[in-house]
C-alpha cells in the first residue's frame, strides 16, 4: 500500500521536474523559422544542386566516369584543325565540342564525387536547393548550348574528317605495302 | 528468464473449457510508426500477451552488397553512407580502415582526428534519435523535439565541414574529403559546452521519469549469454552488462589515445539487461563521446588533411575483415579483391541485423505495448537491417 502511494508521489514529482524543464523552455528563442518567409543561408560547401560551367569544361569525362549512380551524360565532338574553340579559366586549351552534357538530378545522389576530378572546376554543387517540378521529367538538366542543327552538323564533320583521315590511312598503308611488295619483289630475285 | 514484471498469475486464463479460444495472428508493420522504418513483425497472442514474435525483413533491400560488385572501390562509400542513414560517418568509416589496412595506408594526422571528430559527433546524433523516438514509442512525445533541437546543431556542423547534412560521403580512403574550414573546430567546441547540461535536461525529462520507468524497466530482459549467443552488439549488449567495446578492446583509427569509459548496463532500475538499462547506456555513451571529441579537438594538429588521399585506389588482392563499433553496435565489413578495380565482394555485417534477430527470443510472455518498447530500445534502423 505504502509503495503505491510513493508510485503516485514519484509519478507526479518527476513530472513537475520535467514540466520544469518545458517552463525554462518557454523562454528561450525558437529554434524554428518559419521557412517560407525565412530562409536560412546555407553554408558554402552545401551539395545541392549541380551546376556546369560549360565555357570551362573540356570534356574530359571525369565527372561522368566518377559518377556512382550514372547520372551524367556527355557527348562530344572534336573540334577542327584551326578552329579556335577557346581557353578555360584556368588556362586549358579546349579541343572538344561538348555538344550534350545532362545532369538527371532526379538520379543524382548528391555525393558530390564528380566535382574532385574536374580539371578546369567547371562542376559544382551549388547551395540552391529549391528545384522541386511537378514533372520528374523537367529535372533533367541540360547544359549544352548547341541546337540539333550544329550538333548534327558538326557530327557529320566529324564522319567526314574521320572518314578522310581513314581513307588517308588506308592509303598510306596500301602505300607502304606496295612499297614492301615492291622491295620484296626486287630482292627475291637476288636471293636466289 | 524472467519476461514481464507482471506476476504470472494474472495472465491465467479464466475460460470456461465450452468456450473456444485460439491464438491471434497480428501483423505489427511495415507501416507501424514504432517499428522504426519498414519491419513487420508478425506476431502471434494469446490475448495480449505475446507467444512468437516473426520479424518480417526485406522491405527495404537495396542489393547494396551485389551493386557494391559492380562499382569502382571509392564509389562504394556513397553507397555506404545509406546502410545507417542515420549515423554514415561511422559506416564510412568502417569500410574506409577496412581498405586502408587492405592497402597499408598510413592516413595524415589531421584527417585522422577529423575523422575521429565527425565520427562521434554522429555518435551522438544518432544516439539523441534513438533517445527521442524511444520515447515516442513508449508515448513522451516532447523529449523528441528536444533531441532534435540539439541533433540539428550536429546536423549544421556536418553541413559546414562537408555540405551533407544526411549522406555525407565524407571520409575518404587515405583522408577526409575536405579539411575542415576555419573555426569549424572552435564550433565544435561550443556545441560541446553547449551539450553537456542538455543531458541533464533529456534526464529530468525522459530518463527518470517514473512512468517511463514503469514502462521501461524489467521489460524486454536480455540476459548477457542470450545477447552474446545471438550476436547482439553495442549499446544494446552493454545493456546486459557486458563490458565490451570495440573501441577500446580492438582499438582502430586512434581511438587508443583517447582517455574515455565504456558504459554498461547495472540495473539501476529494475534487472540487468532490461530496456531501460540499454536506453541508459546510450544517454552515458554521449557524454563519454563528447569527452572524445574534446580531447581529439584539443590535440588537433595542423596540416592538410587530403595530403594522404591516393589519385587511384588500388587494392591489391586479399581479403580483410574490418569491425568498427558505430551506434547500433559492430558494424563488420568484408572485404574481397582480386586486385581489380571493383570490389569482388563487401559483405556487411550488419550490427542492427544482428541485433533484431535477438527479438524472437525476448519477445514471448510480453505485452504488445512492451514490444514496442524492446524494438525501441535495440534501435534499428531498418537501412542497415535491410541494406
Amino acid at each position: 500500500m505504502r509503495q503505491y502511494f510513493k508510485n503516485i508521489y514519484e509519478a507526479i514529482a518527476t513530472i513537475l521536474v520535467g514540466m520544469g524543464v518545458t517552463w525554462r523552455h518557454l523562454f528561450t528563442r525558437a529554434v524554428t523559422i518559419q521557412y517560407p518567409h525565412v530562409k536560412r543561408t546555407l553554408p558554402e560547401r552545401s551539395r545541392m544542386q549541380l551546376f556546369v560551367e560549360m565555357d570551362d569544361c573540356i570534356g574530359c569525362m571525369a565527372c561522368e566516369r566518377a559518377c556512382p549512380v550514372d547520372c551524367i551524360e556527355i557527348k562530344t565532338v572534336r573540334g577542327g584543325k584551326d578552329e579556335d574553340l577557346g581557353q578555360t579559366s584556368n588556362g586549358q586549351k579546349k579541343r572538344l565540342h561538348v555538344v550534350q552534357f545532362d545532369i538527371d538530378m532526379g538520379k543524382c545522389c548528391y555525393c558530390s564525387d564528380c566535382v574532385f576530378p574536374c580539371p578546369t572546376g567547371a562542376i559544382r554543387m551549388t547551395p540552391e536547393y529549391e528545384f522541386i517540378t511537378y514533372d520528374r521529367s523537367t529535372l533533367l538538366t541540360k547544359f549544352a548550348t548547341y541546337s540539333p542543327e550544329e550538333i548534327s552538323e558538326l557530327e557529320e564533320r566529324e564522319r567526314k574528317e574521320k572518314e578522310a583521315q581513314a581513307a588517308a590511312k588506308a592509303a598510306k598503308l596500301k602505300a607502304a605495302e606496295e612499297a614492301k611488295k615492291a622491295a620484296a619483289g626486287t630482292d627475291e630475285p637476288k636471293s636466289e | 528468464m524472467k519476461k514481464s514484471n507482471i506476476p504470472e498469475s494474472q495472465f491465467e486464463l479464466q475460460v470456461p473449457d465450452s468456450l473456444k479460444t485460439e491464438e491471434m495472428t497480428l501483423s505489427m508493420g511495415p507501416q507501424h510508426p514504432s517499428t522504426h522504418g519498414v519491419l513487420q513483425v508478425i506476431l502471434k497472442t494469446d490475448g495480449e500477451i505475446i507467444t512468437s514474435a516473426k520479424p518480417q525483413i526485406g522491405y527495404l533491400h537495396r542489393c547494396f552488397e551485389k551493386h557494391a560488385e559492380n562499382i569502382t572501390w571509392h564509389q562504394v562509400i556513397p553507397f555506404t553512407d545509406r546502410l545507417d542513414y542515420i549515423a554514415s560517418m561511422n559506416n564510412n568509416l568502417g569500410y574506409v580502415i577496412g581498405l586502408e589496412r587492405m592497402m597499408n595506408l598510413e592516413v595524415n594526422e589531421r584527417a585522422e582526428h577529423l575523422r575521429v571528430v565527425v565520427s562521434e559527433l554522429n555518435r551522438i546524433a544518432s544516439h539523441l534519435i534513438a533517445l527521442g523516438t524511444y520515447g515516442l514509442d513508449i508515448g513522451a512525445y516532447t523529449p523528441f523535439l528536444y533531441v532534435f533541437r540539439d541533433r540539428e546543431k550536429i546536423l549544421d556542423l556536418f553541413e559546414e565541414i562537408c555540405g551533407a547534412r544526411l549522406l555525407y560521403n565524407y571520409i575518404w580512403v587515405g583522408g577526409v574529403a575536405y579539411d575542415a574550414p576555419d573555426g569549424w573546430r572552435e564550433k565544435v567546441l561550443e556545441f560541446c559546452d553547449y551539450f553537456d547540461p542538455k543531458v541533464k535536461e533529456y534526464n529530468d525529462i525522459l530518463t527518470f521519469n517514473k512512468i517511463f520507468i514503469e514502462r521501461t524497466a524489467n521489460v524486454g530482459v536480455i540476459p548477457a549469454e542470450v545477447g552474446i549467443n545471438y550476436g547482439v552488439s553495442g549499446p544494446s549488449l552493454r545493456g546486459s552488462g557486458v563490458d565490451f567495446d570495440l573501441r577500446r578492446d580492438d582499438p582502430y583509427s586512434i581511438y587508443d589515445r583517447f582517455d574515455f569509459n565504456v558504459i554498461t548496463g547495472k540495473g539501476e532500475m529494475g534487472t540487468v539487461g532490461d530496456t531501460w538499462d540499454r536506453y541508459w547506456v546510450r544517454v552515458a555513451e554521449m557524454v563519454e563521446s563528447v569527452k572524445i571529441i574534446r580531447q581529439a579537438l584539443e590535440n588537433l594538429p595542423e596540416g592538410d588533411a587530403k595530403e594522404t588521399v591516393p589519385r587511384n585506389i588500388k587494392v591489391p588482392a586479399g581479403e580483410y575483415y574490418m569491425r568498427t563499433e558505430t551506434p547500433r553496435g559492430e558494424l563488420g565489413f568484408y572485404i574481397i579483391s582480386d586486385g581489380s578495380k571493383m570490389p569482388n565482394r563487401v559483405k556487411v555485417r550488419s550490427p542492427a541485423f544482428c541485433n533484431l534477430s535477438v527479438l524472437p527470443a525476448v519477445a514471448p510472455g510480453v505485452m504488445i505495448a512492451d514490444l514496442v518498447a524492446i524494438i525501441g530500445s535495440l534501435d534499428i534502423v531498418l537501412g542497415e537491417v535491410d541494406r
